[in-house]
């Protein structure tokens, strides 16, 4: 599955999308408040799903190598993060859903796409 | 006299800093000393220091140490003609110890604190267990540098990928999180650029953010120091306080001291320091309450031992 095959199912609108979304693959979801916790998760080719929208978020999600972050809750970032996720190339996108129900829709399209 | 030179973190060479970090005292004093008893007469003191060359003898009777008894001590019994006293009369009691677990550093910084020629060394049980002079740390100090030298000619003859390898170092501030990370993101982009392979830079990312994330929220400052080599990556991480008071706990996953702001901003959960000697191939942690923490971990980028882990 790619970020822009995920994207309309969790009503995200893009803010940041510097790198292409069609060849951005996606194959599991971690979802986190904690930085530390990101750290520690041991997948590969995931987006990372938070609340959380300050700029250590944006790093954390570069330096384990995440393949997009989405910010649920409709929450807006501040200047900063938008910036450093420009600056990183990383993926920001943003839905009003909160983040069991993002969690949820991710999920649900990545199971169905396993099972195809 | 000549004095010790500043060998303070902030301003030393990193091999130095390193080799007086990662010795330990026991692998530096003179194991078994001499020793006299308490009720040794002074003009048998006079005999040893003589025959053995030294200038000072501690007082230890089975292990235990009592004091020491100095050449100048010795001065002056002889100038009052009462070499018949015994080693207990004479003798200085309070004397400055060390342990042998304690690094290099611990020793020079006495040295440079005290006016005396040796310190009496003690283990863990605190019975004596050597001698250390400022001419044995400088045997060994002379060696190690030997060692490191000869390294760094080895690698000079080495061949170097292109701009792979780099020697940088940056400064971390208190609860600077606008900045925190900065670092990382700087080494991380560089490895990508000179195509090291994913997940080992996956590790040193988190190595290094881990690293640095908790010099930002537990310490004063201070600064994180890379390697970086086509064998290894080395990352040097030394605050200025307030250090470490128990290392155990600090490496079990789940302890943390951190308040509940930090961990508002996602961080804090005590995962720091075990996710960092997880994912690296050699870890060294030395702290030291007051003086501060240095951390050092290297990552092989030839040897994938850990890449599963990753």
């Amino acid at each position: 599955m790619t970020l822009a095959q995920i994207a309309p199912l969790l009503h995200a609108t893009i803010m940041n999308g510097p790198v292409d979304f069609e060849s951005t693959v996606v194959s599991h979801v971690v979802a986190s408040d904690l930085m530390s916790d990101v750290l520690v998760a041991h997948t590969e080719n995931f987006i990372l799903i938070t609340s959380l929208a300050s700029d250590q978020m944006i790093r954390t999600a570069d330096l384990v190598g995440a393949s997009g972050v989405i910010l649920v809750n409709g929450k807006q970032p501040p200047a900063s993060l938008t910036k450093l996720a420009k600056e990183l190339e990383m993926p920001l996108l943003g839905t009003a859903l909160p983040k069991f129900e993002a969690c949820l829709a991710a999920g649900q399209a990545l199971l169905q796409e396993t099972t195809a | 006299m000549n004095r010790l030179p500043d060998l303070s973190l902030e301003t030393s060479p990193l091999t130095l800093v390193e080799v007086i970090y990662s010795t330990a005292i026991r692998d530096v004093m003179s194991a078994d000393p001499i020793v006299v008893t308490r009720d040794t007469p002074m003009s048998t003191v006079q005999q040893r220091m003589r025959d053995h060359g030294v200038s000072g003898l501690p007082v230890a009777e089975e292990g235990r140490l009592f004091g020491i008894i100095s050449v100048h001590d010795l001065i002056e019994i002889l100038q009052q003609g009462k070499l018949h006293m015994p080693v207990s009369d004479c003798m200085t009691e309070r004397v400055v110890t060390l342990e042998e677990e304690m690094p290099l550093s611990m020793a020079i910084s006495t040295f440079s604190k005290y006016p005396y020629g040796r310190f009496p060394v003690l283990n863990a049980a605190q019975r004596l267990t050597g001698i250390i002079t400022v001419r044995d740390i400088n045997v060994s100090l002379v060696n190690r540098l030997l060692q490191q030298v000869s390294k760094f000619e080895s690698m000079l003859d080495s061949e170097v990928t292109p701009g792979l390898a780099l020697n940088r170092v940056f400064q971390t501030r208190k609860h600077d999180f606008e900045n925190g990370g900065k670092a990382s993101t700087t080494i991380k982009k560089h490895l990508v650029e000179h195509h090291v392979d994913r997940s080992l830079v996956k590790r040193v990312a988190i190595a290094s953010y881990e690293l640095e994330m908790n010099q930002v929220v537990h310490s004063i400052g201070g600064t994180i120091s890379y390697r970086i080599t086509p064998e290894a990556v080395e990352i040097l991480v030394q605050d200025r306080g307030p250090g470490i008071a128990n290392v155990d706990n600090a490496l079990t996953e789940g302890f943390t001291t951190a308040d509940d702001w930090i961990k508002s901003l996602g961080f804090g959960a005590g995962l720091g320091l075990p996710n960092a000697k997880r994912v690296s191939d050699i870890f060294f942690i030395h702290s030291e309450p007051g003086v501060g923490t240095t951390v050092k971990a290297v990552i092989h980028l030839q040897k994938q031992t850990k890449e599963q882990e990753a």
